[in-house]
């Protein structure tokens, strides 16, 4: 792949409702952020990307709409819906789109207003036959595999509960995440009530309005744009079978994540995750995912991400610090959650982020977790 | 300012011959069928006319279940319990309902499926998955 970086990036605030904007509001706030940060005119955008999961807002043609709030009228403009991916898929159509030459500099915007819909029946919009009557909606679909998961590895709920603590505390460092939780203690998270065993609400992610943005451009302005440019040394997506019953213990084996890790490690000459890697954005939407992915990132050996928590190996002072953000446990606005990822990994690679920097980050790690099970895992890079 | 609108929106689907033979015979005759897929010649359950892993057609009707095991179970307060299970004979999982249970479900325990009385063509013609005995395996 030709050189690629992400050269600035934007960020609304995000909370559980957002009334003072309308969605095109929303996105113009998000676009104009990232523009100012990379420091470009709107004029000088050669094409937008929108990620969105317009099923959730009831409310068709967001790439119309709400593109008129990123400059889009007159230029290629394209929505991306992936479910939980939209938006680290967006980002990396956005890098395909100008390594290979079709653009010079790409917006990519995403958002989401869940106050303004209903996110469960979008949810539960599944398989018509074999799945709505029967699904327990995303949540319980998504803790039948947690339960897999906890009978097969031995975590327990006091491991989740730490996930749960280090992401709020976390997103108190973070002017922009929706939660903030920052004396939340293990004890309160395992008094929350059960939402899908064993599932908690402190163990969930919350429904956010928010929107992020960020600007892809090619070597030469990256070079004269930007003083640390973020390039992309890999970019892999990797999707798997429609229906859970096919899934094989979804998130003991989450082949998807393991596969397209394997792929981008190799790209981005990574051995050793937690030696080469000095920050990772990962997409969480529950604390045992978490978990999961730490086994299926190559963090940890199989069985080993409750101790990997325990031991504060991804903490803020730890070896390989996860989610600085908060993660999606702590902001969570569908469409722009991947936009996030990517635009929080790039920004510890400019140096911008402020009081949850990682000192001195070179390496960045963003990935996606969308619908069943697909992923997508981003590497970044900053010159030396 | 806000605008409240509520949106009615009737579909209805099609569900190809794969899956329409399997409800034929669920409702007709009280029985749960796979397809064998042509490649990798696992017995898929929800029947498919095709593959998801290998992406091969499938070409053949295996009677499986009532009996499975369970590999998974929540419950989601207010709303019931949900199992993912492996019906004999089949070599994926369906997604379910779990039916009221005396003694705690666990992963692994033996199930078996139990029809709806009334029968109309859809998947709710079982009405769910109950635990059996050990005295009265499937």
């Amino acid at each position: 792949m030709r050189p690629v970086a992400i050269i600035g990036t934007g960020q609304t605030r995000h909370s559980k409702r957002r009334d003072d904007v309308s969605q095109p509001e929303l996105v113009r706030e998000a676009a104009a952020a990232a523009l100012a940060d990379a420091d470009l005119r709107p004029a000088e955008v050669d094409a937008i990307l929108i990620s969105n999961m317009e099923l959730f807002e009831g409310r068709a043609f967001p790439e119309l709409w709400a593109g008129a709030g990123a400059w889009a009228i007159g230029k290629p403009c394209l929505k991306i819906a992936t479910g939980g991916t939209s938006g680290t898929s967006a980002c990396i159509a956005a890098f395909h789109q100008v390594a290979a030459g079709c653009f010079d500099t790409v917006l990519v915007v995403g958002f989401e207003k869940h106050s303004e819909g209903h996110t469960q029946a979008g949810m539960a919009l599944t398989d018509p036959y074999w799945d709505r009557s029967v699904a327990a909606g995303a949540l319980g679909n998504f803790a039948l595999s947690v339960c897999q998961y906890v009978q097969e590895r031995g975590v327990s709920e006091r491991q989740a509960a730490m996930v749960a603590v280090k992401a709020r505390r976390n997103a108190a460092a973070n002017p922009h995440a929706h939660l903030q939780l920052p004396d939340l203690t293990i004890e309160e998270v395992l008094a929350s009530p059960v939402i899908a065993a064993p599932l908690r609400r402190l163990d969930m992610c919350p429904q956010s309005d928010g929107a992020a943005a960020l600007v892809v451009a090619g070597e030469a302005s990256a070079r004269r744009r930007c003083r640390r440019p973020a390039w992309v040394k890999a970019a892999v997506t990797r999707h798997d079978k429609p229906y859970l019953g096919d899934l094989d213990r979804r998130l003991a084996t989450m082949r998807t994540l393991r596969q397209a890790a394997a792929v981008a490690y190799r790209q981005a000459g990574i051995d050793d995750p937690v030696r080469d890697l000095d920050v990772a954005e990962i997409y969480e939407p529950v604390t045992y995912a978490e978990l999961a992915w730490y086994e299926a990132l190559g963090f940890c050996p199989d069985g080993e991400a409750g101790r990997l928590i325990e031991d504060g190996v991804t903490a803020m002072d730890g070896a390989l610090p996860v989610n600085p953000s908060g993660g999606v446990l702590s902001t969570n606005p569908v469409g722009a959650s991947g936009v996030i990822r990517v635009a929080e990994a790039a920004l510890q690679l400019h140096g911008k982020g402020g009081a949850r920097q990682v000192e001195g980050a070179r390496r960045a790690l963003a990935t996606g977790y969308g619908v069943y099970a697909w992923s997508d895992v981003i590497v970044l890079e900053s010159a030396a | 300012m806000i605008r409240r609108l509520p949106i009615r929106m009737p579909f209805h689907y099609a569900a190809g011959a794969s899956a329409s033979r399997f409800f034929e015979v669920l409702r007709d005759q009280g029985r749960i069928l796979g397809r064998r897929c042509t490649g990798c010649r696992r017995v898929l359950c929800p029947a498919t006319a095709f593959c998801a892993l290998c992406g091969e057609p499938t070409d053949e009707w295996v009677e499986v279940g009532p009996g499975g095991e369970l590999l998974s179970w929540t419950e989601v307060p207010g709303r019931g319990a949900y199992a993912l299970v492996r019906l004999d004979g089949g070599d994926t999982a369906m997604l379910h309902r779990l039916l009221a249970a005396d003694a705690a479900p666990r992963i692994g325990d033996r199930v078996r499926a139990r029809l709806a009385d009334t029968r109309a063509g859809g998947i709710l013609d079982l009405e769910g998955f109950e635990l059996v005995g050990e005295e009265e395996v499937t």
